[in-house]
């Protein structure tokens, strides 16, 4: 390493250059810093000096690094910057150099025009596809009443239609509305508290002392708090398989609507599990599921739901966001591994999860019948089996959010 | 937040604490193992000085890393164990009001005049973890150790925010409270949802990994008195071993110290299959990973095949 010992030295004056050249590589890669960090790296690197690879190496991660899925990108720059695969003059890191970086460097997951699934080529439709529904209701609406009118309307042919035989049009237009649908948990007790006029609550001893000393007197009246109600979490898990792909395009739209309105948590499941919940937060609908789809790297792949499901319970499910909440699955149920591990997962979730409610779009099939595979193990688990595969069948998925209650119902088909 | 963090440490610290390798062995003394990573980030955090944000695994000894740093400063640990719904009144500060109830009755009996300022005076106000640490008088700063940030909402990390960045906090009666000693702030997370991403640019970052069978070995001689034979490595293999498998809940350091020490009170010096028959309690904490490990057998477990 004597490659970068000599470069830096002395420690006091180059590293500022050397953290602004590093946070610039990270940049470059996709890794996002602000400029106060390398302010605070420089800072760091006069406390302790880089006299070898190692302590240089954690310096630079803690202060760089904000979270652990950021640090392989971290270590393959660190490589590529201080282990010679660069020029040094590409160390000084100049913002408007050219990208003569390594191509290894450049860990931006890939563009979503590489990925071939149908949810990206969707959001390259033209945008003003888009507005039939605002133009018909006038103006000053708000969604709701779009979407109100929009059923009223002679489009009303969509809301029956499964999502499987739109055109690529009433598609867009279909997503447009399942944007807006707003889906309400049941609620439960937080530790939260609010005023209350029934004596029945608890007596709120700081707001009653803050009255009296208002009104310079002796505690005359008495003020009650109870515990203020919220509503449960939402954790969508929806499989992006090939044999799902007519309606993952749909759900996706759901998906993106519920965390940006009810907070929901979005994952979606191939043959591995990746969390969404992130990307579709942004506010703009088609920059929200290109994100997605740049992230999630196996769609239209195979199905592996008990291996989904695993990670799911392992990795997020028990730390807490599966606690309580109202979990909704949708998948076809057609799964490569064994209906035994599936129905393993599905107890795990089942302990965890509040109300567990499964969408399955073949369930509007009359002749469906979930006997066999995966779904037919799932089955017992589920609070709530449904179709969702048109808009008018997302309202049943809607009210079995809704629904408070925990018994398993409605195993059959619709026959 | 930048004026403060830039002036670095106080002396009295930077005496404690010159360079990484001696915080490393003051920790080593205070019965702590940390790797260079970990003894980085936590020189960082008391020098620069910066909140360190602290994640790992269960048990890999994120709230313990806080605590030996507490001993290494010599100053007290204030930590706030957060939860879901928790507030200032239960962070910061509270006012007593029973005690000021009391304090306008035996006011009235007495006939004595109160006014307002005797009864927001400092001798009223319950001090939470948060404002404890703030005021802590030094001569070293305290520890301020938020564990588990991730389980409270969203609108308390901002809350927290102020604090963080100016080791400051506003009680409306009161007035600012500035900390003569900024604390050493200490989060942990375990990961339930993403942290806001101003919290996190305010704050450096270790991932704790979980250590090798060798360090196990070792933190465990160093918790168990009376474990120096060959029964910690033998666990700490044997732990390590189990965690190839694929567990709802691995075992981790602290299932392997509970039981060296519950198979030193049973007397026993060396681990073999019935044994481990018999401690399965200490490690497996789930029916379900008791199934799993059961069919691959307590010989597998202590076996020295890799399989």
């Amino acid at each position: 390493m004597a490659d970068f010992r000599s470069a830096i030295s002395p420690p006091g004056v180059d590293a500022a250059s050397l953290s602004a050249g590093l946070v610039t590589a990270l940049r470059r890669a996709g890794l996002s810093t602000s400029p106060d960090r390398a302010v605070r790296l420089a800072e760091a690197l006069r406390l302790v000096p880089p006299v070898a690879r190692e302590p240089l190496y954690w310096t630079c991660r803690v202060v760089l690094v904000s979270s652990r899925e950021q640090v392989p990108i971290f270590d393959a720059v660190f490589a590529a910057v201080f282990d010679g695969r660069l020029a040094p003059g590409d160390r000084r890191g100049s913002t408007n150099a050219p990208p003569a970086i390594g191509s290894g460097t450049r860990l931006r997951p890939s563009p979503p025009s590489g990925l071939t699934s149908a949810p990206i080529a969707l959001h390259k439709t033209p945008l003003p596809a888009l507005l039939p529904g605002r133009e018909l209701s006038g103006e000053g609406v708000g969604p709701e009443r779009d979407a109100i009118l929009a059923m009223a309307s002679a489009e009303e042919r969509l809301h029956e239609t499964s999502f499987a035989d739109l055109s690529a049009e009433e598609l867009v237009q279909v997503r447009r509305l399942v944007r807006e649908i707003v889906f309400s948990t049941p609620a439960r007790l937080s530790r939260r508290t609010r005023k209350s006029s029934h004596s029945s609550s608890r007596l709120d001893i700081r707001s009653t002392v803050r009255a009296a000393q208002r009104s310079g007197s002796d505690a005359t009246r008495l003020y009650y708090a109870h515990r203020r109600p919220r509503p449960r979490q939402l954790v969508l898990l929806c499989d992006v398989s090939a044999s799902m792909e007519p309606y993952t395009r749909v759900f996706l739209s759901l998906l993106q609507g519920a965390v940006a309105g009810a907070r929901a948590e979005a994952f979606v499941f191939s043959t591995r599990l990746t969390r969404l919940t992130r990307q579709l937060a942004v506010r703009n609908a088609d920059q929200a599921l290109a994100r997605a789809a740049a992230n999630a790297p196996d769609w239209a792949g195979g199905t592996r739901i008990a291996e989904s499901l695993r990670r799911f319970v392992d990795a997020h499910g028990r730390r807490g966001l599966a606690r309580g909440a109202v979990v909704v699955v949708f998948s076809d149920g057609w799964a490569q591994d064994d209906p035994d591990l599936v129905a393993t997962q599905m107890e795990r979730l089942k302990r965890l999860a509040f109300r567990i409610v499964w969408v399955n779009p073949r369930k509007a099939d009359v002749n469906y019948r979930p006997l066999v595979g995966g779904m037919a193990a799932a089955l017992p688990y589920c609070d709530a089996f449904v179709s969702g595969h048109s808009y008018a069948a997302l309202a049943e998925v809607a009210a079995a959010v809704r629904d408070g209650r925990r018994t398993t119902q409605e195993r059959q088909g619709n026959s | 937040m930048s004026n403060a963090a830039r002036s670095g440490a106080e002396q009295d610290v930077q005496q404690l604490v010159p360079d990484v390798p001696s915080l490393m062995a003051a920790l080593d003394d205070g019965d702590y193992l940390a790797d260079i990573g970990l003894a980085t980030a936590l020189f960082l955090a008391v020098r620069l000085p910066q909140p360190i944000l602290l994640e790992g695994e269960a048990g890999v000894g994120k709230t313990e890393a806080a605590k030996a740093l507490a001993r290494v400063l010599n100053t007290p640990l204030f930590r706030l164990q957060c939860y879901e719904g928790i507030d200032a009144g239960e962070a910061l500060y509270e006012w007593n009001h029973q005690r000021q109830l009391l304090g306008i009755r035996l006011a009235e009996v007495r006939d004595a005049a109160l006014n307002e300022s005797d009864l927001f005076g400092p001798q009223y106000l319950l001090r939470r973890p948060l404002l404890q640490a703030i005021e802590h008088p030094g001569p070293r700063p305290a520890v301020l150790l938020l564990d588990e940030i991730d389980r409270a909402d969203a609108e308390f990390e901002a809350f927290t925010f102020e604090l963080l960045a100016e080791a400051a906090v506003t009680i409306p009666e009161l007035g600012t409270i500035r900390a003569a000693h900024p604390p050493v702030v200490v989060l942990t997370s375990n990961r339930t949802r993403d942290l806001h991403d101003a919290l996190t640019r305010r704050c450096l970052y270790h991932w704790i990994d979980y250590p090798a069978p060798a360090r196990i070995a070792e933190i465990v001689r160093r918790r168990v008195p009376g474990s120096a034979g060959p029964l910690a490595q033998e666990a700490a293999s044997a732990i390590t071993k189990m965690r190839t498998l694929d567990l709802a809940k691995p075992p981790g350091i602290a299932e392997a110290i509970d039981w060296v020490s519950a198979l030193s009170v049973l007397g026993i010096t060396h681990i073999d299959a019935p044994t481990v028959e018999k401690t399965w309690g200490s490690i497996v904490k789930n029916r379900d990973d008791l199934e799993l490990v059961g069919a691959r057998g307590a010989a597998w477990l202590v076996g020295d095949g890799s399989g």
